[in-house]
């Protein structure tokens, strides 16, 4: 299974001048050409890519770990939220119906 | 006031993208229309173009394409290959002094279509991070100065039609009075959207198309023309004080030497003879020449009902007699119309024609119109012709009229 660094990497490779050999977590973004209004753009296919929405408060993101960490973070948020709202709704722990 | 000397072409249009194409496709005849052939052409009463032929991943890498509509990317190649054509040195350069004068009446309206579509068509609120940069009317001009690093004035001029004509005249203003040293100067249109075309479609301006020959649609001041076809382009030129350019040894294709500006002040489309006939004398008079001075015309001529029998008015309202004697080409028959770089590309073209001592040919001018008798070069071009002054043209939707007053390279 892809972890979020691959999936990462390769939406890096493809849109900017990289190399998979040559991305690691330590990564600056600022050497892939990626200044802040790069980051918009990175960031808004990175909710496409993950299904995920951000939020509207700027993050300081440097490397290309700390948006794995930041997209983790996120995507774990999200989870937890879908966990609680199943539970409240009941649905997946109701027994269910016999006809 | 000081000499303006323009040193430097670059071109991306439906006639090609260097000025030896350029000139010998307008001077040939060889029409840049052609039916559009776009996914969208069914839902277009008249699916007609000029098209540019341009490959934008030649010129710019996947990361710089996504922060440039096509407007942009036609600015920048045109830009470059003005400069390159230039010579220019860049050490020899004070860059403070350096300005960019780029005229757009539509800017990124490709990008704009596409954030419409995604929030209106698709229903969905995923507009691009990019759509407000790709698409403002001073991207273009913004991108040049970047590129080159010019830090001097950097100014978009957007008056529909007489776009370029105004930036270009701007500019000329501002290096003769010595205000900067150099300046990129010019317009670029990438008008070919789906929302463009049917708003342009809806205004009742464009071409029919002629079934016989779907390139010769546009047809400037013949009497069976039906109204202009939409062109795409850039067209840039590098202005500089005379003196310099000729102490270092540039290669001058011409001179700016007037610019006349006015405003009709009477309707939002409607062009008027006084309007017109204004402008033409405030050029003459910038310039300090007389009607007899000029040997040549490129008009507006769009191919509209309208334009055409009020410029033929408005020419023999400034010429009198004098106007019969005029060589006057249209060049929309075979560029199409290219709106805000419209004035910049013809401005190009009577440089050259000045340069090889041509009148251009109006294409498709079969049926002579009362209403326009005067000497259009009608279907094939004149060589030989004694040109040394020419106006070049522009008057627009909103009302302002430009014209700039050239000279051939001494």
């Amino acid at each position: 299974m892809s972890t979020t660094f691959d999936r990462l990497r390769a939406m890096l490779i493809k849109d900017y001048p990289s190399t998979p050999e040559s991305l690691t977590s330590a990564t600056l973004l600022e050497t892939l050409g990626i200044d802040s209004l790069g980051l918009a753009e990175l960031l808004f296919n990175v909710e496409d890519e993950f299904g995920i929405t951000l939020p509207t408060e700027p993050v300081p993101l440097a490397t290309v770990g700390d948006v794995v960490g930041y997209i983790d973070a996120l995507v774990a948020a999200k989870d937890q939220a879908l966990t609680h709202d199943a539970v409240a709704l009941n649905i997946g722990t109701a027994p269910s119906r016999v006809s | 006031m000081r000499r303006v000397a323009v040193t430097g072409i670059g071109v991306v249009s439906p006639l090609g993208n260097n000025s030896t194409e350029v000139f010998g496709n307008a001077c040939a005849g060889r029409s840049g229309i052609h039916r559009l052939d776009a996914p969208y052409s069914h839902r277009l009463i008249a699916p007609l173009a000029a098209t540019s032929s341009f490959d934008a991943t030649q010129h710019f890498d996947a990361a710089k394409l996504r922060m440039l509509d096509r407007v942009s990317q036609f600015a920048l190649v045109a830009a470059s290959d003005a400069l390159a054509d230039s010579r220019i040195v860049f050490s020899d350069v004070d860059l403070g002094r350096a300005g960019v004068f780029v005229g757009t009446g539509m800017a990124g309206t490709q990008s704009n279509d596409d954030g419409y579509k995604t929030l209106y068509g698709d229903q969905s609120d995923r507009i691009k991070p990019f759509t407000v940069l790709l698409g403002m009317h001073n991207a273009p001009a913004g991108w040049m100065g970047i590129e080159h690093g010019f830090r001097g004035p950097n100014l978009t001029y957007s008056t529909a039609c007489s776009s370029s004509a105004v930036a270009i005249g701007e500019a000329w203003l501002r290096v003769a009075s010595n205000s900067i040293d150099m300046a990129l100067a010019g317009g670029c249109e990438a008008p070919l959207s789906f929302g463009s075309l049917k708003a342009w479609e809806a205004l009742h301006t464009l071409a029919s198309v002629d079934e016989k020959d779907p390139t010769a649609s546009c047809k400037p001041f013949s009497k069976n023309r039906s109204g202009m076809v939409l062109g795409e382009g850039a067209a840039m030129l590098v202005l500089e004080g005379w003196d310099a350019a000729v102490a270092r040894g540039a290669t001058i294709h011409g001179e700016i030497i007037g610019y006349g500006l006015s405003t009709d002040a009477g309707h939002i489309t409607r062009p008027s003879i006084d309007g017109q006939a204004a402008a033409m004398r405030a050029a003459l008079q910038s310039a300090a020449l007389t009607p007899p001075d000029i040997d040549a015309i490129n008009a507006h001529g769009t191919g509209t009902q309208a334009n055409d029998s009020i410029e033929t008015a408005a020419i023999k309202t400034v010429f009198g007699e004098h106007a019969r004697r005029l060589p006057i080409s249209a060049t929309k028959a075979i560029h199409g119309h290219l709106l805000g770089a419209a004035g910049a590309l013809e401005c190009v073209l009577s440089l050259l024609a000045m340069q090889h001592q041509v009148a251009l040919p109006t294409l498709h001018l079969k049926s002579p119109d009362p209403e326009c008798d005067l000497d259009y070069v009608a279907n094939v071009a004149r060589d030989n012709v004694a040109v040394r002054t020419m106006l070049s043209s522009s008057f627009a939707f909103g009302g302002t009229n430009a014209v700039l007053v050239l000279r051939a390279a001494s």
